[in-house]
């Protein structure tokens, strides 16, 4: 369901010139599974995920979203994705209902059809309490079930998670968590991003480390730690970054001294 | 594009704005409250505006005869019958002192009224009364000061005051002589003012109205704009709005129409409440007091004909739009609301001069300004509730179309900036000059970029403009400055190809081309030539050169330049140096991430500005429609020299057109190819075959001269 092959993305930094946020990133993602990618801030999560949801076009390599390549055909991924992060933020001056009926009335949703679907997805997310509250004057658990229903009222196959428990509380994140893993079940094809062990624990059946804008390893998580020797996803980070951090140095050092 | 997203997002935005009441305050109330205010404002002021009083010191003043009488008898005025209304006399107080003590010191009398101790000092000579009964003529000297406002109007009341006595005092002798009445007074002028109340009110509102309506429908624009791009950045909607099915140009579309919304009613309410405060301060200034000035000031004030206001509102649409798109574009470039607002001060920078005009006296609507942005609809809406309809609805197209072009490009413009991923995912990074152009260099590819282009442009316009400047400074003139000018366009391409590009053939597209796009280039640049006669011709009669102009043009072309360096010089030289400009670095900087079409007319359309700025605004036109000609011909043959060609032979026929009229007419069969030599017209049949085979030229440049993609990498 997602296919990333080579991505890469470069931005242009008046100071450094082309700067690589991401390089050769390639991984996998088939429906009913939750594939996190697990990174520091800055490691290009964000980008690689961004990609996939087709605001920004990758320099390098390309990727493949619910059948569509996102360069040729980024409607078509559009129509075919829910993409909620912790920057996708709601109106303050809509309601819950308003806001979640626009954005399904986007992706062209018939209205009687639409009607039933955010009942039903209001009533999965228990926001029926709160469908008529102004998004300004929402708690940030409310507002992240808004994000919730906004990101699948239009049922999509493939969800996209970036970082979608930050700066949340534990309750807040709990559910959010739940919700995912309920997606999952219904055999969506899930990608996570996130910074915490212990949520790729608890979700992802596979897992990329993402670090300086590199995969630095993938695969189940059992397996990556076997392969690796750790006891734990933590301990097996650390490692990784580490040898990425020596790798990188060497690689600097190499440089300075051929120039 | 799908209009159900359009209207939906446009519907979402709208509802978004009137929930919003910082909106709602700048939009709706502010201009409901704030004529109001002014006026009522404006009338207390004006009832507790005190007047100085204005002290007249009359020295000498035992000096005066007694008929007729400058002072009043008694009290300490001067005569009221010598001003038109008794007010005017009492206003002014009269001082009487002794030509004695130091009052006798002209010193003395300049320091009273340097230090305001009298508005004014009026001296009566001592040999008044003698040279009165000689008849002879006699000075009377008054002090005042021309930068004290009080002291000047003391000094021009005092002046008509004595205007009167001369006038009694002549009569007196008249009566004296036993002349006839008309004897002293051989003539009196009447004013009769032609212009209508309505004409006279206008003037008045004709001055601030415009202005402020363009101010506010910027304003109405500006506020909304801001907060559908950079609030929603801010709040994190922004990236949710992208991610949703909506293309770019529709989510562009439904904000832009909201902001168009809030913009015009912006405006609208602003005229309404303008109206309407206007209507009630007439009423009162006509309640206050009957009498001429009152009904004046009531004409004054009077607002525009509903007719008028009408027709405002129908040319306020474009502008608001124009406004609206620019706006979004430029705020889509904000990362926060605060950001935002530092665009403002810049965007009314460069549109308040623009609408300033409209306050300048004596500046009429004409064809020039109906197609300077804003300008143009400024003075159209003055000229709309002055009342001059004739200049008005001759103006009406002719600044509606542009300006609706001008709203159609910053639509366009605000539709790229919402693709372009560098504009709506900007980081703050840290600015610093030398390291940039170092990073602007080092970065460089092959081909300039769109902004380099038109960096370009503007570098061109004015480098040129500061080498007239410095011609017009040392006096030089003559031929060998007019290569040299076009050398100033060569030269800035030619040194920011190398600079910034690595490519600096390619860019300038220096190599050669197959030999046939020759032929089209010459064949070109003669079919088209009838054409453009009648064009000019047009473009003549629309907007007529002054006859200055033309001579200053013509002695440029018919000196006594023999003709092959004439040909050089206005053929060959410019051909060269506007080409590698043109078709060169801007054609080239602007193709980049833009389709072909596009690149091609915007560049056609700076190459007619060039025109605007160093020549004649006349050439816009013809010189516009051959850049598109022109650069076609680039894009095709991927060479200049072809349009080095074109360009040369079009400027070769025009600088020889008189040698070869002339050998056609000595060989006498001028009559066949011209039905009006003088003009360079051409017989229909030439003009028709010229038309048929410029358009086959094109449609074979754009249709079947395709390449590949593959070929064109």
């Amino acid at each position: 369901m997602i296919l990333v092959e080579h991505l890469g993305k470069s931005f242009h930094d008046a100071r450094r010139g082309w700067v690589e946020a991401v390089r050769d990133v390639s991984f996998e993602c088939r429906p009913g599974e939750i594939f996190g990618l697990l990174g520091p801030n800055g490691a290009g999560k964000t980008t690689t995920l961004r990609t996939l949801s087709t605001v920004l076009k990758p320099t390098e390599g390309r990727a493949v979203v619910a059948g569509y390549d996102v360069v040729e055909h980024p409607e078509e991924v559009r129509r075919r994705i829910g993409f909620m992060s912790a920057g996708t933020g709601i109106y303050d001056r809509m309601t819950a209902w308003e806001l979640v009926e626009y954005f399904g009335r986007l992706y062209g949703i018939p209205k009687d059809a639409l009607r039933d679907r955010m009942e039903a997805v209001f009533a999965w997310l228990r926001m029926d309490d709160f469908r008529d509250v102004l998004g300004s004057k929402m708690s940030t658990g409310m507002k992240q079930k808004v994000s919730i229903a906004r990101t699948v009222v239009h049922d999509p196959p493939v969800l996209i998670f970036d970082e979608p428990t930050s700066g949340l509380d534990i309750l807040v994140q709990r559910t959010v968590l739940d919700k995912i893993l309920e997606l999952r079940d219904m055999g969506k094809t899930v990608v996570f991003s996130t910074h915490s062990m212990s949520e790729v624990e608890r979700l992802c059946s596979r897992v990329a480390v993402i670090y300086r804008g590199r995969l630095q390893a993938q695969g189940p998580i059992d397996e990556l730690l076997a392969a690796h020797g750790q006891p734990n996803v933590e301990e097996l980070f650390f490692a990784l970054v580490e040898k990425a951090d020596a790798e990188y140095e060497a690689a600097g050092a190499g440089a300075g001294a051929a120039s | 594009m799908s209009w159900s997203n359009v209207l939906l997002i446009f519907r979402r935005e709208g509802m978004d704005q009137l929930r919003d009441r910082r909106t709602l305050f700048m939009v709706v109330v502010f201009p409901i409250l704030l004529y109001p205010i002014i006026g009522a404002g404006v009338l207390q002021f004006a009832a507790a505006l005190q007047e100085k009083p204005r002290r007249v010191v009359v020295v000498g003043a035992e000096r005066l005869p007694k008929a007729p009488a400058l002072l009043a008898p008694e009290g300490e005025g001067f005569n009221p019958s010598l001003f038109d209304e008794s007010a005017e006399a009492a206003r002014l107080t009269v001082e009487r002192r002794a030509d004695a003590g130091e009052w006798a010191n002209p010193a003395f009398r300049e320091e009273a009224v340097r230090d305001g101790d009298a508005s004014a000092v009026m001296v009566i000579p001592a040999d008044l009364p003698e040279q009165f009964a000689a008849r002879a003529d006699v000075a009377i000297p008054i002090h005042y000061r021309s930068v004290d406002e009080t002291s000047k109007i003391t000094y021009l009341r005092l002046r008509e005051a004595l205007d009167r006595w001369k006038a009694g005092i002549v009569e007196e002798r008249r009566k004296g002589d036993k002349l006839p009445e008309g004897y002293a007074r051989p003539i009196e002028v009447r004013g009769l003012d032609a212009a209508t109340t309505q004409e006279i009110g206008g003037s008045v509102w004709g001055r601030i109205f415009p202005f402020l309506l363009v101010l506010m429908s910027l304003t109405g624009a500006f506020y909304p704009a801001v907060d559908l791009c950079a609030g929603e950045k801010e709040r994190g909607t922004m990236e949710t709005l992208l991610i949703s099915p909506a293309g770019r140009a529709e989510i562009v579309v439904g904000k832009f129409l909201a902001v168009l919304a809030a913009s015009v009613t912006t405006a609208v309410l602003n005229l309404v409440s303008m109206g309407v405060t206007g209507l009630q301060l007439a009423r009162r200034a006509t309640a206050m007091g009957g009498g001429d000035p009152a009904r004046e000031a009531a004409a004054a004030l009077a607002p525009p004909t509903l007719q008028s206001a009408l027709w405002m509102v129908v040319l306020l649409i474009p502008l608001a739009a124009f406004f609206s798109a620019i706006c979004l574009a430029v705020a889509a470039m904000a990362r926060s609301m605060k950001e935002g607002q530092y665009y403002m001060t810049p965007l009314y920078l460069v549109c308040l001069p623009l609408i300033f005009l409209t306050m300048a006296p004596g500046i009429e609507l004409n064809a020039f300004y109906s197609l300077v942005p804003v300008t143009g609809v400024a003075l159209l809406l003055r000229a709309l509730i002055v009342g001059v309809y004739l200049t008005a609805f001759r103006f009406f197209v002719p600044v509606l179309l542009p300006t609706v072009v001008y709203a159609w490009l910053a639509l366009r413009w605000a539709v790229d900036q919402f693709s372009d991923e560098n504009v709506l995912f900007r980081e703050s990074e840290r600015f610093s000059l030398v390291p940039w152009i170092r990073g602007v260099i080092r970065d460089r590819g092959p081909r300039p970029t769109s902004a380099q282009a038109v960096l370009g442009f503007a570098l061109i316009i004015t480098a040129s403009w500061l080498f007239a400047q410095v011609l017009l400074t040392t006096g030089l003139g003559g031929i060998g400055v007019v290569a040299a000018g076009q050398g100033v366009i060569l030269l800035v391409p030619l040194v920011m190809a190398f600079l910034l590009t690595t490519d600096p053939a390619g860019t300038l597209r220096l190599r050669g081309a197959a030999g046939r796009y020759f032929a089209i280039g010459a064949a070109a640049a003669v079919a088209v030539k009838p054409l453009s006669a009648e064009f000019e011709r047009l473009v003549q009669w629309a907007y007529p050169i002054s006859d200055a102009t033309r001579s200053v043009f013509e002695s440029l072309l018919k000196g006594d330049t023999p003709l092959p360096l004439a040909i050089l010089v206005f053929a060959l030289v410019p051909a060269v140096c506007e080409e590698v400009a043109f078709r060169g670095f801007i054609l080239s900087g602007l193709q980049s991430g833009r389709r072909t079409r596009s690149a091609i007319v915007l560049s056609a359309l700076l190459f007619g500005l060039l025109h605007v700025f160093l020549s004649l605004f006349q050439q816009f036109f013809n010189a516009a429609i051959l850049g598109v000609l022109i650069g076609l011909l680039a894009v095709r043959s991927r060479s200049l020299w072809p349009g080095v060609v074109f360009h040369a032979v079009n400027n070769g026929l025009a600088v020889a057109t008189g040698a070869w009229i002339g050998l056609l007419q000595r060989a006498g069969i001028a009559g066949w190819v011209y039905r009006d030599a003088e003009d360079g017209l051409y017989h229909v049949p030439w003009v028709v075959a010229g038309a048929v085979v410029v358009a086959a030229l094109v449609l074979h440049l754009w249709k079947f001269d395709r390449r590949d993609v593959g070929e064109a990498g």
